[in-house]
Parts: structure tokens; C-alpha cells; sequence
């Protein structure tokens, strides 16, 4: 769960498996993104039929599926030893969001005939008013010798640039569910929620999923699990959430394993925010867990981290769908709507408590989002700046990590730049701002934040080349490291090894996990993630590698700017910091990019990479010899003028740098190209 | 927003002799603005006869291909097409009382020389009765070799016809098959002769074409050389476009292999403009040479943007400021005369004419031609901030040689006077580009011009 309004992806970067689905760049426009619960989110625009609604896979009737006639009752109340919280954790492909469904189904949260009407009539609703859907939780009731468990499930993020929001969720469980497909076995991004989770002292229930399959190797992977996490798997679910196997097991070792919260309703009320998001009417929703205490409709309540006050003018419980309720004691799961301006007052991991009665301390574990990746976005049509301001400003609404400030360039006119949690949300911001508000934008190559020492021995912190000190200036660049952890077979330890080297990766260690995968970890810099990593590793794995990234710390490079000058012209946009041993190769392709895209003009005109005052790669753009229309076919001169006008068109679509017309579509080309070689 | 009218001008519409179409000229920005600029005298028709033997393998012009085989002094597609043509003429507003007689008229196609001299005599007729011809009119037309031979060429100098235009394209039979021409080499030079010694023919005109596939440097001198031996009055040198929808448009991509590269190209077109001045003919519009005198008269009406009839399948015509173009296939253009008749054509001509449009087609047009841009009629026409934008975009161009500033008397003015005042003192009388190197680059520079006036 995130602040953000596209938290529900599962997945992503780090656990991608089908790299053919989830190419990152460019983002394919139809890509669903996938919720946990089956829900496919298309960012709804006008032209696009949105298709929202629980995937009709896990509809159809299944004989061993009978729904239980406690779902009806699932808002009455249950005592605090009843209540489990649970999520959870699974590699995307691995079934996660039928197992959801399934779930769902056989508590009679939502019946097996309704599934799709109830959803598409939310979601419809939901479109209508231009917000975001998400399915973030779901209380269940589910009756266990005769005795009602209240079952909630929350909603986890999968990727790695919202590893904080999934901090948040796991924080507000008691367990989790490890589902791992019994085929493939364990993968990065999995691996990386699950310590989160055991950190969080969570109760792990190890679920194989798709045993039916024929590939199937449960007692493999069972094996593999307890090898590499360390888990006791001989009480291992055996599942297959697509026939409904294992299911009524699923949900009996939750009530049996995760243990009950604890029963802290008499003190002061502490509620976690694992998520919201902006709704244009009621203003932000947040979800919650009560940890301690008592929330009542109308409570004046407080955050204590934004230091805001509202009135909760509405709670309620997630089951799926947003039902009120009066009130919700602690260890209980709920939304609540109090007219809130801006996620912004209500963060993800932000402790609620009551105005009137504070609690003494906040909850463990908030953090303020710091954005780390950085780029420029400059709208194609200079008319649209003041719609991209608005447009920022709405996402920013919804999305408490987005950073942005006003950024002017030559060349690239008016634009913003704008701060990123990590790659993922970057490309998710820009498409939404394309698809959602109808912008055509320019991107300039993602950058991280360098840290400066200046000669005066002051550090300052610098995201946007254009504003690097002069060499004269700086004493040395401190660039962000990562360490990463790749996950893979050991066919593609090799290219991977070599995929590291090549990214001024620092290698770490390797560890054969099994007999056929490898964990490798490198420290390697930040900025050298940012192209076009993710890529390249399921590229050189053939889609079998996964990974996983934490930010490590500040480290001394040898950095350096590198700038781009068309007819002695320095270029702003085009300037990049690279690694002084890659900034030849870099300057030449890019020199080779920017002569292949520039149309001729009437006199020669030098494209030159520099390193301060040295030109290091240099290409040369010869003058155009002819362009002439000869013959006047009987004095129509229609067809002529429309050519001629569409040639002086296509002037106006350019940029002047210096006395040179560069095309747009040269600037992005080469902003793409920096993404991929730098 | 485009100023119009400058202090000089009175602040009110120009009130001119009586037009038969009342018309406004208005801006873009505001319709408050609008002026009426005096119309041209039109004293010029075009009549297009749009028969060829067959269709060569660069032309996507309107034409109808009649095959080798049939005669084409009886061809009733011939006869039936003149009677329409003939029908349109009738069918046309004359021209207002203040018009002069016909000062030009030229017949294009297609392959005017298949067309019998007595439908000519026709036409001919019809455009006196209608609009009347002056005694000392230019009256043109297309020959191709192969399709004439004396007696036709002097029964049609017996009508009134003087000046004829001679499409050779080429003086290398492998050229003239590579573009798909009905004639060869031998036919070439019997047509030459022809004109050498028809009595009463004192101005002919040479068509050549450049940048064909395979023509090599050599092959293009021979031809400017023989073209130069046959002593035309007149030389048109165009430089092969590549249009889609023809054969060499499947065939061929402009710049690749089997024709030349550009960089080729652009040394054709020097070397003409090189040699041929140096035989006397003078390079006065981007593809025109001729001796002294000899301009096309009928082709100035187009360069100076003045206004003209034209008659026939597919032709424009520029009237009362609107270019109307017929239509390109029979049926239609069938009907368009029958509406005509009947007085259903709509009169297009009222519509109001956007000043920057009109400007754009000043600019394109006389900067093909060697006198160039007239400022200080530009000035008058389009106001003087359309003009100053004009010269501020083509200053780089100044420079680097591409574009040159003349003085009243024609004298290049130094790149420092390039400037438009608000004076008296200004020099720059007109705007020409250079030969060759401007005109090379036309394109470009006419397109820059565009910018700088729609910005």
C-alpha cells in the first residue's frame, strides 16, 4: 500500500517474470496494472474503455467452492482473539490475486454470482468521479467450528520503489501467506518481502500454489524454501487457487498460525496508515489498522506526523467495498473519510490518534518520502505549461512522494523538475500525466542526486547536470549506491557477471542457493540502474533473473559533466554526469544519435561532446546541396505551396539552438538513447 | 498581429474600380483589418490538351493516354474533348471591361501537338470571340518530337501560334527510354530541324530534364551542349522530381541508385547554370534560361502572381484571387462544364483571401525568378512588419551567401546594408536568391520565409 494511487502493482521491476508483458520503456499504453486481488487498473482515460473488475477467471463455478452464508454477516463484530490480519506475500505470476479471489469467494465476502456486477458497478462509479481504484483490503467472516473469525486481508505492493509502503502494510498484519508458485519457485522480489516481513515479526504461512500444473515440484520447492529463507515447509498449503484446492486449508491455518492482535482497546487510540489516496469529492480516503485503542464516527482526530486535525466524518470497513460502520476497535481494519485536503496530511505509516486524547508516542517506523531519481519533463507544446503544473499538482494530491519545482531551458522551454521514488514511479507519473491529461511531454534522462563537495568544503546536493559546479569549483561527486541482488539461474550467472562489470557494479559475493540458482550481489551505482538495468538483466537471462535493490549510501566517483554542443552551442537539455571512463563512448553516441536525426541545414554545422573545454567526440553535419521544386505544372502552384508549408511547419516543430533547427523528436531520441548508454 | 496598413496609408478600405466579386482580404487575427488590394489586369490563358501517346515514366500530370495505335487526327476523343473544352470557354464570364485583351496564351498537356490543328484553329476562335486576343499576343504550345511534322507545324504558325515549346528531355537514346518518352533520339533531331527551318517560327524553347536514372555528369553536359546547338531561344532545364504514384515513384528513391546522389544532382544543376549563360542565355528563373528578350511571357504571369484563365481537364485557373482547379478526370470534368452552362458552379471567388496567404504566394513565386522580391511593392501590399520579418529571417542567409539585397539599379548591396529602414535611405530595393546557390536551396529559403511570416 502507498500513498500513491497506482500502489496495487504487484510486481514490477524487481519480479517481473514475463519481460515480453512488462517492457518499462516505453511504457505500453494498455499495460493492466495488476492488483493482488485479480483487479485489473487501466488508468482510465476518456477514449479507453476501462476494464475494471475482478477477472472473471476465478468467476466460474467450482464445485468444491460453496460459499459460506457468513459472508453476509461480515461487518458484526467478533471478539479480539478472532480477528487475524494477514497479507500477502507472492512473486507476480505466482497467483496471488486468484488466491485473493478465492478467498474472497469462499468466505461469501463476495458471491461466486456477483463477483464481476459488484465490481464493474463500483468501479464504474469510482471512473466516473476520475480516481484511481484500488482494492486495499478485505475483511472476510469465516466460521470455524462454529466459531466467526473476522479475517482481514491488506493489500501489498510488489515493487521495490515502494519497499517503505510495503513496510507500512506488513506493519499492520500479523501474518502473512507465502505463495509461491510450486513450479517456479522462490524469486527476488519475493525473498525481499519476506524478510521485510519476518523483520516485522510476522507469522509466515508457506502456500505452494498451482500444484496442478504438470510441471509442479512442491516437494522442490518446499525444499528450496526451507534452503533459502529457512522456513519450515512440512506444513507446506498445497494449492491451486484456479481449481479451488487448498483454499479451506489456506484459510484454517490462518485462523490457527497468525496469532490475534493484541488487546490494547482501552488505551489511547493508535492507528497506522497503510494507505490513501484523493478522491476528487470526499477528499482523502485513508486506510488504516487500529493497533491501540478506539475510533468512533465524528471523532476529532489527529495525525502526528502532519500535525493536521479533522473530524471523521466517515469509518468504515473494506469488505471489499467501502461499507460504514460506527465504530472500529483496536486490531480491526477500516477506512475513514474526514474531508482531507491532500494525502500529503495523511501519509502512509502516519500514526492516528485522537485530538482530544493524544497518544504519548507515534507509531515505529515513519519515514518522509525522498525522492530518489530525478528528471526533467518539459511539454512538446510550450502552451501546455500551465496544464502540466495543474496536472502535477493534482497527482501531487494523490501522492504524497511525488516532488516537483519549476525548471526553465533554451531549449526545452518551460518545464518541471521532478523527483521520483524510484524508477517505477517515474514511468507511472509520466504515464498518467500522457494518458490521464492528455500531455505530450518530453522526458530528459533520468538522473539521480549527486552530492557535491565544494572547494569552499561545503556539500551541496545537485539532481540537474546543468547546475553541476564548475571542476574549478568542486573538491569531488559523491553518487547514491545501490546493492542489488540478483536472483538467477546459474546458466546466466555469466552474462549477469558481466551486465555488473559492465555498470561499474563492485562485486559482493555469490551464493548457490540451490543446485541451479545463484544469488549475486553487487554494489554498483545508482545512476547506473536508472536506464536501463531492469532491461538488460531479463535481456541477458532471458527473462529468468529477478532483483532487488537497497540504497546503501553516498560514494566518492570520478564524475564528470559531460555536455553537448551543436554548433559551438552548449545544449542544456542534452548534458549529462557521467563516470569519466564511459563519457568517450557515451559523447560518441550521442554525437552519432544527433547527427543521424538534424536535417541538413544550408551551411555545416559541428555536433561535439565536451568534457569542459574538451571536445571529446566530434561529428560533423555537411550542408544540404539542393532542395528545389523545378518545374510549375501550368501555373498550379497548390501542391508546391502545401509542400512548401509543411516544410515550414516542420521549422516551427524544431528548436533553434544557436542558428541550428534541431527537431523534438532529436531530443527525445537522444534523451533515450542517454537513458540506455549511461 | 499583422500590421496592414502603415501611416502612409489611409486608415480606410482602398475603394478601387468596380470588381465583379466584391472581395475582402483580411487577416487571420481580425477581420476588422481588411483591405482591397487592386486586382491585376488578367490578360492570360492557359488551355490544357492533355493527350499523350502514352504516360512517360515521371509524369503524374492529368493526362489521357491514347495508345500508338489509333490516328490521332480522328481520334473522337480528341474531337469530343475540344467540343467540351469549347463548351467551358462559352460557358465562361468574360472578362470585366477594364481587361485588356488576351496578352498570352499557352497550350499545355499532356501532348498539345496530337491535338489537330483545326481544333486549335478552334479553340484559338472561341478565345477571340470570348475574350479577344491581342495582335501581338504570345501564343504557345508543347511540342513532342515524333508527333508533328512541318506542314502541321506550319499550318499551326498559320493560326497565330508563335512560340513553341520542344520537350527533347534528353539527347541520349537510353535516356529516352528509361523515361518511358514515345520518341527516340532520330525523332528528336527531325523535330530540331523542323524548328530550324520553319519559316515564321522565331521563338522556340528547349525542354530538358536532369537528374534522370543513370545520367552521369557527361551524359547531362552532351545534352546542355546539343541543346545549345539547336539554338532554341529559350532553354527550360527541370530537375527531376520523383512523385509517387509514377513509375520511376515504384521504381526509384530520390538520391539512391540508379539515380544520382544529390550531391549529382545539385552539379547538373550548377553546370547548367554554368554553361548555358555562357552560350547567352540567361538564367532568369529557377529553371528557365533565354537570349535576351525571350523570356516566357505566359510563365511571368504565374512568377508575378497575376491573375489567369485556364481551360480544360485538371487546369488551374487564378481569378479575382482564387486558384480553382477543374476537375482531373473526364466525367467529372464533364459535368463541371455542365454545370458551368447552367450557371450551378459555385462562384468561389467571393471567399475572402487571407493577406498572409497572398504574400506567401508573392514570396514563393518571385523569388524563383531572378529579379526576385520587389520590396517596396511588398511593403505596399503586406505592410511593412511582414516585410522587416522577412528580411530578419533571411539575414543568416545574407551571410552565408544563399540570399543577396539589390538596390534600385540592381547593384548587390553589402551584406551590412541588408536592412529594411523606415527611411528614404533604404537601398534595399529587391530581394533575389543566388545563382546557384540560392536557388538550389529554394525550398528551404522559401520555407523559412514562410515561418518568418506565420509564426
Amino acid at each position: 500500500m502507498t500513498s500513491t494511487g497506482f500502489s496495487t502493482v504487484a510486481g514490477g521491476i524487481g519480479s517481473c517474470k514475463n519481460s515480453s508483458n512488462l517492457q518499462r520503456r516505453p511504457l505500453i499504453s494498455n499495460r493492466p496494472f495488476i492488483t493482488q486481488f485479480g483487479t485489473s487498473i487501466r488508468f482510465p482515460t476518456s477514449r479507453d474503455k476501462v476494464r475494471l473488475g475482478v477477472s472473471c477467471r476465478s468467476a466460474g463455478a467450482q464445485p468444491n467452492i460453496v460459499p459460506a452464508n457468513g459472508g453476509k454477516e461480515r461487518l458484526s463484530k467478533v471478539p479480539i482473539s478472532n480477528i487475524r490480519n494477514f497479507c500477502i506475500i507472492a512473486h507476480i505470476d505466482h497467483g496471488k490475486s486468484t488466491l485473493a479471489d478465492k478467498l474472497l469467494q469462499l468466505t461469501g465476502t463476495v458471491q461466486t454470482r456477483d463477483m464481476k456486477e459488484q465490481f464493474l458497478d463500483n468501479m464504474d462509479l469510482e471512473r466516473e468521479r476520475g480516481i484511481t481504484i484500488k482494492l486495499q483490503a478485505a475483511r472476510m467472516r469465516y466460521l470455524l467450528g462454529n466459531e466467526p473469525y473476522c479475517l482481514n486481508l491488506i493489500d501489498t505492493p510488489g515493487h521495490v520503489d515502494f519497499s517503505y509502503e510495503v513496510s507500512r502494510s506488513l506493519a499492520a498484519c500479523e501474518g502473512a501467506l507465502l505463495v509461491v508458485d510450486a513450479s517456479q519457485g522462490v524469486e527476488a522480489q519475493t525473498l525481499a518481502n519476506v524478510y521485510l516481513a519476518l523483520e516485522n515479526n510476522l507469522q509466515i504461512i508457506p502456500v505452494l500454489n498451482k500444484i496442478d500444473l504438470p510441471g509442479a515440484e512442491p516437494a522442490r520447492i518446499a525444499q528450496e524454501i526451507e534452503e533459502i529463507i529457512g522456513l519450515d515447509c512440512s506444513e507446506a498449503i498445497h494449492c491451486s487457487a484456479k481449481d479451488g484446492i487448498g483454499i479451506t486449508e489456506i484459510l484454517t491455518a490462518i485462523v490457527k498460525k497468525v496469532p490475534p492482535p493484541q488487546e490494547n482497546a482501552d488505551k489511547p487510540l493508535r492507528a497506522l496508515i497503510f494507505d490513501s489516496y484523493y478522491d476528487s469529492y470526499r477528499g482523502v480516503i485513508v486506510y488504516f489498522r487500529i493497533i491501540d485503542g478506539t475510533l468512533k464516527k465524528g471523532d476529532k482526530i489527529y495525525f502526528m506526523a502532519s500535525e493536521k486535525e479533522y473530524f471523521a466524518d466517515e469509518i468504515g470497513v473494506l469488505s471489499p467495498g467501502q461499507m460504514p460502520v460506527g465504530e472500529l476497535f483496536a486490531g480491526e481494519v477500516g477506512y475513514l473519510s474526514a474531508s482531507i485536503r491532500s494525502v500529503a496530511d495523511a501519509r502512509v505509516g502516519d500514526t492516528i490518534t485522537h485530538f482530544g486524547k493524544k497518544a504519548h508516542s507515534s507509531l515505529p517506523g515513519y519515514e518522509e518520502a525522498t525522492p530518489m531519481v530525478f528528471c526533467g519533463l518539459f511539454p512538446i507544446d510550450a502552451d501546455q505549461f500551465p496544464e502540466l503544473r495543474d496536472a502535477l499538482q493534482k497527482l501531487q494530491l494523490n501522492d504524497a512522494a511525488l516532488k516537483f519545482e519549476p525548471e526553465s531551458s533554451s531549449a526545452m522551454g518551460f518545464g518541471f523538475r521532478c523527483g521520483f521514488l524510484g524508477l517505477l514511479h517515474m514511468e507511472i507519473v509520466q504515464e498518467r500525466l500522457e494518458r490521464e491529461y492528455n500531455l505530450n511531454l518530453i522526458t530528459t534522462a533520468p538522473s539521480v542526486v549527486y552530492r557535491v563537495n565544494r572547494l569552499n568544503s561545503d556539500t551541496i546536493e545537485c539532481s540537474n547536470p546543468s547546475f553541476l559546479p564548475e571542476p574549478g569549483m568542486r573538491k569531488s561527486i559523491e553518487e547514491p549506491y545501490v546493492k542489488i541482488d540478483l536472483l538467477t539461474p546459474k546458466d546466466y550467472i555469466g552474462p549477469l557477471m558481466e551486465l555488473g562489470h559492465e555498470r561499474r557494479g563492485l562485486f559482493k559475493e555469490m551464493n548457490y542457493i540451490t543446485e541451479n540458482r545463484a544469488t549475486i550481489t553487487y554494489e554498483l551505482p545508482l545512476a547506473e540502474m536508472v536506464g536501463d538495468f531492469f532491461d538488460q538483466l531479463k535481456s541477458r537471462s532471458k527473462g529468468y533473473a529477478s532483483m532487488e535493490y537497497n540504497f546503501i549510501g553516498y560514494r566518492e566517483s570520478d564524475l564528470v559533466r559531460l555536455d553537448i554542443q551543436i554548433n559551438g552551442e552548449p545544449v542544456e537539455p542534452l548534458a549529462t554526469i557521467v563516470h569519466r571512463d564511459k563519457a568517450y563512448a557515451v559523447g560518441r553516441a550521442l554525437t552519432q544519435k544527433l547527427k543521424e536525426l538534424i536535417p541538413r541545414q544550408m551551411f555545416k554545422v559541428p555536433i561535439q561532446a565536451c568534457i569542459g573545454a574538451k571536445v571529446i567526440a566530434s561529428e560533423a553535419l555537411s550542408a544540404i546541396r539542393k532542395d528545389v521544386l523545378s518545374k510549375c505544372y501550368g501555373g498550379d502552384i497548390t501542391r508546391k505551396k502545401k509542400l512548401l508549408k509543411k516544410q515550414a511547419e516542420g521549422k516551427k516543430r524544431m528548436k533553434a539552438i544557436g542558428k541550428v533547427d534541431v527537431p523534438q523528436e532529436a531530443f527525445m531520441a537522444v534523451l533515450r538513447l542517454e537513458k540506455e548508454v549511461i | 498581429m499583422l500590421r496592414i496598413l502603415q501611416p502612409h496609408f489611409p486608415k480606410r478600405l482602398l475603394c478601387l474600380p468596380p470588381l465583379s466579386n466584391p472581395q475582402t482580404i483580411c487577416t487571420n487575427a481580425s477581420s476588422t483589418t481588411a483591405v482591397a488590394l487592386p486586382l491585376p489586369a488578367n490578360s492570360a490563358a492557359y488551355v490544357h490538351l492533355p493527350f499523350c501517346r502514352k504516360r512517360c515514366h515521371y509524369c503524374d500530370f492529368t493526362i489521357v493516354a491514347l495508345g500508338s495505335t489509333t490516328n490521332s487526327d480522328s481520334d473522337p476523343r480528341i474531337s469530343n474533348y475540344t467540343k467540351l473544352l469549347l463548351r467551358e470557354i462559352h460557358a465562361t464570364e468574360p472578362n470585366s471591361d477594364s481587361d485588356p485583351l488576351l496578352k498570352t496564351i499557352f497550350f499545355g498537356g499532356g501532348t498539345p501537338s496530337l491535338v489537330p490543328p483545326h481544333l486549335i484553329s478552334d479553340i484559338l476562335d472561341s478565345l477571340r470571340s470570348k475574350f479577344g486576343i491581342s495582335s501581338d499576343a504570345e501564343i504557345s504550345i508543347e511540342m513532342d518530337p515524333g508527333t508533328f511534322d512541318a506542314s502541321k507545324l506550319d499550318e499551326l504558325l498559320r493560326l497565330g501560334i508563335n512560340r513553341v515549346s520542344l520537350g527533347v528531355q534528353a539527347f541520349q537514346e537510353e535516356l529516352l527510354r528509361v523515361c518511358g518518352r514515345s520518341h527516340g533520339l532520330s525523332e528528336v533531331e527531325e523535330a530540331i530541324g523542323i524548328m530550324k527551318s520553319a519559316d515564321g517560327l522565331a521563338n522556340w524553347s528547349l525542354d530538358l530534364i536532369s537528374s534522370l536514372p543513370n545520367q552521369s555528369l557527361e551524359m547531362w553536359e552532351e545534352s546542355l551542349t546539343c541543346a545549345v546547338a539547336a539554338q532554341p531561344n529559350h532553354i527550360s532545364v527541370y530537375d527531376l522530381q520523383v512523385e509517387q504514384g509514377t513509375k520511376f515513384g515504384y521504381l526509384y528513391t530520390p538520391g539512391e541508385f540508379p539515380l544520382p546522389t544529390v550531391n549529382q544532382s545539385a552539379d547538373f544543376y550548377k553546370k547548367a547554370a554554368g554553361n548555358l549563360p555562357r552560350e547567352g542565355y540567361e538564367h532568369y528563373e529557377i529553371s528557365s534560361y533565354c537570349k535576351s528578350g525571350f523570356e516566357c511571357k505566359h510563365n511571368q504571369t504565374y512568377w508575378q502572381n497575376r491573375p489567369f484563365h485556364a481551360f480544360g481537364l485538371g487546369a488551374a485557373s487564378y481569378i479575382n484571387r482564387t486558384r480553382f482547379s477543374r476537375p482531373k478526370r473526364m466525367k467529372e470534368y464533364t459535368n463541371y462544364v455542365e454545370n458551368l452552362e447552367n450557371g450551378s458552379v459555385a462562384d468561389a471567388s467571393s471567399a475572402s483571401v487571407d493577406l498572409k496567404d497572398l504574400a506567401m504566394d508573392v514570396v514563393m513565386l518571385s523569388l524563383r525568378t531572378a529579379r526576385g522580391l520587389d520590396i517596396s511593392s511588398f511593403v505596399g501590399k503586406f505592410g511593412w512588419d511582414l516585410t522587416a520579418s522577412l528580411c530578419k529571417a533571411f539575414e543568416p542567409y545574407v551571410e552565408s551567401g544563399h540570399v543577396i539585397g539589390l538596390d534600385v539599379k540592381r547593384k548587390a548591396l553589402p551584406r551590412s546594408d541588408f536592412e529594411l529602414g523606415r527611411d528614404s535611405d533604404t537601398q534595399l530595393a529587391f530581394i533575389r536568391l543566388s545563382d546557384p546557390h540560392g536557388f538550389l536551396l529554394s525550398n528551404e529559403l522559401i520555407a523559412i520565409a514562410f515561418r518568418s511570416m506565420s509564426p
